[in-house]
């Protein structure tokens, strides 16, 4: 739920309507001249890779600001980190990397618990496993992909996150998107939440099932869906359903709200549908133990079905999990293809990811893993609070370490992104596709390792540019020693 | 001027072509679109007011037929083009007819035809071309005529949609 100006409304649509005509005009300039050019000489009965229409966002938009995009990196993703600067000498449509680098305040990474870049007790660790496994097991974890580091993680993440047993997969969104068709297939149901992440969409689709929408974090709507399908059927044979599952995120990333998986929790237990909770986000991140939104919401484990989350955001690896029951996780290794024909985990990252949990648990004998996620908690709401006196629009929840800042205008994208590169602070803008088109907003990702200087900078520098774009849509509250000063006047 | 605030709620459209039609102020940005645009045609040409008119119905329709009528799919290949063979008018609200926002937009043409129509004294040449633009306009967007290609005009290509 978004509060934006009316005013703001108009001028967004307007925005667009105008960036749609002016592509609209180019592309038909583009035509008349190609016409007259030449006649399609090589081809002859072939199709045309695109159909006219369906490049015209990437073309007329994206291109326009492509250098707030996909900007190149040179270090570590700390709290600080190198950006490669780049020049274009076509208004955008090629860009050119320079060997210049500019050390920028990193609010764009997700870096939760600061594992991103060398860790005094993760590092050694890991250069010890690469000299002894090297970087690749070169096989699949049927045939010899699977190293006793696979299986200790796999332990240690079923431990840590409170189920039964785990499988590992060497990349987070093949996680979701080749697990869903292996659980589902033609004869089920799948409902989705709106807001779900672009993985479990395709898994979705792919997986044959039938797929429904609700309304993004609405237990009322879930479970009039429910109802409504349950008592439909399958669409033409109306038989009752093979299955159905109910998908939802942890942290939804684009919004930084959590799930409200209480509620829906109970919806699906009262209609036996089962649960998939997706922790990308959360795991590591919020609850007093870092073991995520069930522990935050006071969730039992047991109660969801199968838990999902990815190496990615908080333990600075790469790859993702499965945590449900022994009977699932042994159907899954027999059934899932990301297990049975795809490469295994690099040894290396298995072994940050054991040392990562392992630090956050204390069993390595300090309390550093208390601290990170005290200091991530105690800078998420700092960081959001003090925004939110500046009279910006900022999303999310409390305890939520993600933070969008809502622009709104399509103009306004571009101008947020390359003044807070000029200022040296590296945030990250999204539009659309992956945002609605009239929301875009640039979204600020809180690291366990930003000190509070690097925090009071950004502020200022985020600050700053607001007033000079113009998105501090709501008024800002008084400074308190202007009141006193007053006052005492 | 204080400022209004109106709370949007991400509606659960999944084509991403269509859902921003669903977001508030659309309609007002439209009706205001087009009397920024007569502004801008008495303007520049130092027409009368209803020759204006007509050149903005006339112009609206040229605009509309062509981006809501003939159109056909998305302008990003995001979904994987099963919307290929549906144009935008046949793709807004999932297909429902009757809604409120195809009433709106059924509505707009007719009340842009009586304003030129009244505003030229129904004189000869404007009055047949604006009827002939509202006749077409209202006629497509007939809840009958839901993927209805007349004569076979812009039935566009048979791709096989891999679908299921």
């Amino acid at each position: 739920m978004v509060r934006l100006p009316y005013l703001t409304a108009l001028t967004t649509l307007f925005s667009y309507g105008l960036l749609f005509a002016f592509g609209q005009m180019r592309d038909f300039f583009r035509k008349l001249i190609d016409w007259s050019k030449s006649k399609g000489k090589d081809l002859k009965g072939y199709a045309p890779i695109c159909l006219g229409l369906e490049d015209f966002y990437t073309r007329r938009l994206y291109l326009r600001i492509q250098d707030c995009f996909s900007r190149p990196i040179a270090s570590a993703p700390d709290a600080w980190i190198d950006v490669v600067e780049r020049y274009s000498n076509d208004h955008n449509k090629t860009l050119h990397r320079t060997s210049n680098t500019t050390k920028c305040l990193n609010l764009g990474s997700y870096n939760y618990l600061g594992f991103a870049a060398a860790d005094e007790y993760c590092t050694p660790l890991v250069i010890e496993s690469l000299k002894k496994y090297s970087a690749s097991t070169c096989s699949v974890r049927v045939d010899g992909g699977t190293t006793n580091l696979h299986s200790e993680l796999e332990e240690l993440v079923a431990r840590f996150v409170g189920k039964p047993a785990a499988i590992l997969f060497g990349m987070g969104y093949v996680t979701n998107s080749a697990i869903i068709p292996a659980l589902v297939g033609k004869g089920g149901l799948i409902i989705s939440d709106s807001l779900n992440h672009n993985s479990i969409v395709n898994g979705a689709r792919g997986s044959g099932a039938s797929v429904r929408v609700f309304q993004h974090n609405s237990p009322s709507h879930l479970e009039e869906v429910l109802r409504e399908q349950i008592a439909e059927g399958q669409p033409r044979t109306h038989r009752p359903w093979k299955k159905i599952i109910v998908i939802v995120e942890g942290i939804y990333s684009m919004e930084g709200e959590l799930c409200n998986l209480p509620e829906i929790i109970a919806v699906c237990k009262k209609y036996k549908a089962y649960t998939y909770l997706d922790e990308a986000h959360s795991i590591g991140a919020v609850g007093k133990s870092g073991r995520g939104v069930c522990e935050l919401l006071g969730v039992d484990t047991a109660d969801v079905d199968i838990m999902m989350g990815t190496f990615t955001k908080s333990f600075g690896s790469c790859g993702g999990y499965i945590a449900a029951s022994k009977e699932i996780i042994q159907y899954l290794r027999y059934t899932c293809p990301a297990h049975l024909y795809a490469t295994s985990m690099s040894p290396p990252a298995v072994q940050q990811v054991i040392s990562a949990i392992k630090v956050i648990l204390g069993e390595d004998g300090s309390n550093r893993g208390a601290q990170k996620l005290a200091s991530i908690r105690e800078n998420s709401n700092f960081f959001r609070s003090e925004l939110q006196k500046m009279g910006f629009e900022v999303l999310g929840d409390n305890d939520s370490p993600v933070m969008p800042i809502m622009l709104y205008n399509p103009a306004k994208i571009p101008a947020f992104s390359r003044e807070c590169l000029r200022r040296n602070v590296a945030v990250v803008t999204v539009a659309f596709p992956a945002t609605p088109l009239l929301l875009a907003r640039a979204r600020i990702c809180i690291s366990a390792s930003h000190t509070r200087e690097d925090l009071m900078k950004g502020l200022d520098v985020i600050s700053k540019v607001g007033d000079l774009v113009g998105i501090k849509y709501f008024p800002a509250e008084p400074p308190k020693h202007v009141e006193q000063d007053k006052k005492t006047l | 001027m204080a400022k209004l605030y109106v709370e949007a709620v991400p509606p659960a459209d999944l084509n991403k072509n269509t859902e921003w039609f669903m977001y508030p102020g659309v309609w007002t940005t439209y009706i205001l679109i087009l009397f920024f645009s007569w502004l801008l045609v008495l303007s520049v040409f130092g027409c009368n007011p209803g020759t204006a008119w007509t050149v903005v119905n006339l112009v609206h329709f040229a605009i509309t037929y062509h981006f809501f009528h003939w159109k056909k799919g998305t302008p990003f290949s995001d979904d994987q083009g099963i919307y290929n063979n549906l144009t935008w008018w046949e793709q807004i609200d999932n297909g429902k007819q009757l809604t409120r926002n195809r009433k709106f937009l059924t509505v707009v043409p007719v009340v842009l035809y009586l304003i030129a129509s009244h505003t030229t004294d129904y004189r000869h040449p404007m009055l047949s071309l604006n009827t002939v633009a509202v006749i077409v306009l209202v006629v497509a967007k007939w809840p009958n005529m839901h993927k209805v290609r007349i004569f076979g005009i812009n039935a566009g290509n048979r791709v096989a949609v891999h679908g299921y």
